[in-house]
Formats: C-alpha cells, sequence, structure tokens
C-alpha cells in the first residue's frame, strides 16, 4: 500500500487529490494536509474584491469531498520535510503537531504572499488592499465601500491598481479588479469622483507576464498592448508599466522605473499585488543536516526537472527548458505543482535599470495551468505505483490559458476581456511564427460573450474541484 | 513586432452587446478552448 501526500488544496493540489483519490483511494492512503478546511475559487475573488459576489460562493468544504473519495485530510501547516525518512512535520489547527509518512510527495501549496518585499504593502502591516485570499478580499472590499461612502459626500479619489513589487506576477488579476472597480463606479454614478491609474512591472502594457499576445483580425495585426490601451482609453484609466514599486507609506507608493527615475504616485485606495515565494519549508536529510538548497531555490520554490541558469534569451528558445513531470531531480519522490514550483525563467524579458534593480514580470502559474499541472503529476504518481513508470508530461509550452477579465457581472448587458493564450510560453520550434503561438487558438476580445465565459467557467470548477458527476470530463 | 493602432469603434461597441454576434464568439471562444485541451488531453 504506497502512501501519497499532498499540502496545499489550492487548484493544482484539488485537482491532484481528485484524480488520485479516484485511482488509488480504496487500496491506497491519500493524505491531503492544508491550512484551511475550505478550497477558495481564486479568480472570483476579484468579484468579491468590488462587492459584486458573496464570499461563501467562492468556497466549499474540503472534508466532505475528500470522504467520497476516500482521502484523509490533515488540516494545519505543514512545516519542514524529512526528505530520506519521508514524513512531512505538521503543525496541527487543533494543537500538536504530527509526523505525515509518504511514499510520494506533492507539494502544491500555492504562493506566499511576499508583503514584507515592499515595506509598507498589504493589508496587515500597510496601507494597501489585496484579492490573494479570501479574507484579503474582503477587506478590500469593506475598505472600497467605505472609500464610495466618502465618495457619495462629493469626495474625488485617487484609486492605484496594480503590482506592488518590482518582481510582481498575477497582472491579469489586477486588470480585472481595476475594469471592475471602473463598472461599480459607473453603476454607482461615482465614476467622475475617481482617478483610477493602472501601475505595473510589466515591460509593456497587455503584456500579462506571457509576453503580451499578438493576434490577426481583418488583416490587421493586433498586439495585446494596443487592445489593452483602448480598453483604458474607453474607461478612461491612466497607466504606467515598466515600473518597480519599492516602498509604500499612507497616501504614497514609491518607485522606480525601467530608465532608474525615482517618483511617486499619491493614492486613497490601493490594491497592489504583492511578490509570490514558493512554500518555504525547511528539508532535512536522515542525519538532520539542512538539505534545502537541493530542493528548492532562493525564493522558496521547488527545484523541478527546468534547465537552470540558461541565460533568457537562450531559454527562450528552448522548450526543454520548462519543466515536463514537475519531479524534484534529486529526491524522486517529490514532486511539485502550480505557482510551487520553480520556473527556469520568466517568460516575459527581464529588466535591471541603470540603478542595479531588477523590473521583471514573474510567469503566471495560477488558475488552469495549476490545474493541468496537477493533474499531470497526479497521473504519473498514479503510473509510477501502479505501472512503475511514468507516461504523462506537460510543459508550459503545451499549455493553454485563458485570461477573463470581466468588466461587470450581469449576463444581459455584462463585458468581458477574453485572452486565450495558446501555448502559455511560446515554442517558436512548434510553431514557427513571430509569436510563437497557435494563431487560430490564440484569441483576445472584448464583449458579452466573455461575461458568460467568465461565469461558466466559475459554475464549472466549482462543480469539477468538489468532485460532483462528470468532474473529469470538464478540463482543468 | 509592429502592430497596428487598434481601437474601440462605436460600432464594435454596438456588436459587443449584439446577443446573436456574442452566442457566435462565445461558440468559437469554446472551441478555440477544446482545441487546446485536446491537445492537452493527449499529452
Amino acid at each position: 500500500m504506497a502512501k501519497v501526500v499532498l499540502i496545499g488544496a489550492g487548484f493544482a493540489g484539488q485537482t491532484a487529490a481528485l484524480y488520485l483519490g479516484k485511482a488509488l483511494g480504496k487500496d491506497h492512503d491519500i493524505t491531503v494536509i492544508n491550512k484551511y478546511d475550505i478550497f477558495g475559487y481564486t479568480p472570483s475573488w476579484v468579484w468579491v474584491g468590488v462587492g459584486q459576489m458573496a464570499p461563501e460562493k467562492t468556497v466549499f468544504k474540503l472534508k466532505p469531498v475528500y470522504d467520497k473519495f476516500h482521502i484523509r485530510f490533515v488540516q494545519g501547516t505543514a512545516k519542514s520535510v524529512y526528505v530520506d525518512d519521508q514524513y512531512v512535520l505538521v503543525d496541527k489547527a487543533d494543537g500538536g503537531e504530527e509526523q505525515v509518512p509518504y511514499d510520494y510527495l506533492i507539494i502544491a501549496t500555492g504562493a506566499r504572499l511576499n508583503f514584507a518585499g515592499t515595506p509598507g504593502l498589504g493589508p496587515h502591516d500597510g496601507y494597501t488592499t489585496s484579492i490573494c485570499s479570501l479574507p484579503h478580499a474582503v477587506d478590500a472590499r469593506d475598505k472600497f465601500f467605505q472609500l464610495m461612502e466618502r465618495m457619495e459626500k462629493g469626495e474625488k479619489v485617487k484609486i492605484v491598481v496594480g503590482t506592488g513589487h518590482p518582481g510582481s506576477t498575477c497582472q491579469g488579476a489586477a486588470f480585472e479588479y481595476i475594469t471592475n472597480i471602473h463598472k461599480v463606479l459607473l453603476k454607482r454614478g461615482l465614476r467622475d469622483k475617481a482617478d483610477l491609474m493602472w501601475l505595473s512591472n510589466e515591460p509593456a502594457l497587455g503584456d500579462f507576464g506571457v509576453r503580451g499576445v499578438h493576434i490577426k483580425r481583418h488583416g490587421k495585426l493586433i498586439g495585446s498592448d494596443e487592445f489593452i490601451r483602448a480598453i483604458f482609453d474607453l474607461y478612461d484609466i491612466r497607466w504606467q508599466v515598466q515600473t518597480g514599486v519599492r516602498k509604500v507609506e499612507p497616501g504614497k507608493i514609491y518607485w522606480e522605473n525601467y530608465e532608474g527615475v525615482e517618483g511617486e504616485t499619491e493614492f486613497d485606495y490601493a490594491m497592489l499585488i504583492p511578490q509570490f515565494l514558493g512554500p518555504g519549508f525547511t528539508y532535512y536529510d536522515k542525519d538532520g543536516n539542512d538539505v534545502t538548497s537541493k530542493l528548492a531555490n532562493k525564493g522558496g520554490f521547488v527545484l523541478v526537472d527546468a534547465i537552470y541558469g540558461l541565460p533568457w534569451d537562450e531559454m527562450a528558445h528552448r522548450p526543454e527548458a520548462w519543466p515536463a513531470v514537475y519531479q524534484n531531480p534529486t529526491y524522486k519522490n517529490i514532486f511539485a505543482a502550480g505557482i510551487a514550483f520553480a520556473p527556469p525563467g520568466p517568460i516575459s524579458r527581464p529588466f535591471t535599470n541603470p540603478n542595479g534593480l531588477s523590473i521583471t514580470a514573474a510567469p503566471p502559474r495560477t488558475g488552469m495551468i495549476s490545474g493541468i499541472i496537477g493533474r499531470v503529476v497526479a497521473l504519473n504518481i498514479i503510473d509510477l505505483i501502479k505501472r512503475g513508470r511514468m507516461t504523462h508530461s506537460e510543459r508550459m509550452t503545451e499549455m493553454f490559458a485563458a485570461c477573463i477579465a470581466s468588466m461587470g457581472d450581469s449576463l444581459w448587458d455584462g463585458s468581458a476581456a477574453t485572452i486565450v493564450i495558446y501555448p502559455v510560453v511560446p515554442d517558436h520550434r512548434t510553431y514557427p511564427n513571430e509569436e510563437g503561438r497557435d494563431l487560430f487558438v490564440t484569441d483576445m476580445e472584448m464583449g458579452l460573450a466573455g461575461a458568460w465565459m467568465k461565469r461558466m467557467i466559475h459554475s464549472t470548477f466549482m462543480h469539477k474541484l468538489q468532485g460532483r458527476i462528470g468532474w473529469q470530463l470538464i478540463p482543468e | 513586432m509592429s502592430s497596428e493602432t487598434f481601437q474601440i469603434t462605436p460600432k464594435e461597441k454596438k456588436m459587443m452587446q449584439n446577443k446573436i454576434v456574442q452566442v457566435w464568439r462565445f461558440i468559437v471562444l469554446n472551441l478555440k478552448i477544446l482545441k487546446a485541451v485536446d491537445h492537452s488531453k493527449r499529452s
């Protein structure tokens, strides 16, 4: 009987748990360790953050799902991993510690939010809001409502949305948040009271950490920079890219740009995405030595079967630099899925300014990408247990992703910008065009259809991740 | 890569809310995703 342990129950962990539970749950030990007893549907926290969706509609209890799939659930925080003795040390939520033994370990913890990386950032010890966790989104909503009360009394305000660290990712979520703020203010008749500004570390508008997108429409080549600029023009949103936020003080954001110029932006309300870090566990060998350097990079992300250390220009033309099976090369029974794995480098071109500050959008690995990796890792562990060899692989140069930025949630007159990218990481060998992508699938458009897509994806993912009937038919 | 300047024209704004056009775009978007998923599931 094999023991499979998953740390984390986000998109990657939950997807992997369902596949493992279905295939192995009755005959093997499957255990999920998670800090919370609920699953949270991250993409809809954008709606929670503007008061357009009740928080409880974005969560469900994990235990009933795991009971159905014969999975053991340990609520607690994983602290360290003993790689030779093969167990995870957990601080349990109800007190005490537990050693959870494994034969195969999947680390799928999601992101550790590094608010400390930018002084003054974040809702706890800082002056900005966040939509990166459900409590953060609720806090962002409450502060946004307070702001609207001030606006209703006639006050004019400055709202800044974007990235809060020179190395942040998830610009898509921030973009969606600013367009939703625009829509809510418009609906409340308050739009003329707000100066909306986009502040981001992207090399160009619409880059989203994936080197942007180009599509052909009516014989014209349209870039995502033009597309997003047109939306911002339409919505009267000011923008500034190539900017790394260094510090936040009450009402003031301090930044540096590509030219090395330092400046500040005033705000009454700001939602800035922090830097993401990896799990940050300590790993020990059988003698109690710290072997973390064999398992994780400086950011705490788990090292897997990627080619690390390549110059960016070389990496950008070598699809095999991206991992295929997400397996640690030293400890082959340890896998990482979702944000937890260490990518070989950024997808967007990195940049260091004259002051030596790296302003580089980190590669997005959330949502659909996390789900796909969770599936690949789970199917390979099932393979290893049943057949002794892995048969599944999928690099980010083979994955698709859809970024649907809603602008109002109504199914009758709502709208959304839909950007479908395939593959996520350009592959110039398979797609020998300038874009390095499939130009039939890769698309971007704006309209009511996007609002329908967004709602459909929310409902189908919540259905799938609860392991309800037909869950396997719904793609990650 | 250079690109033509893109603007959202009043005509395009109307199309974005035209239910028949948007049903068609919804179908097309799903087909595109299914094509990508088809590849993904075969890996």
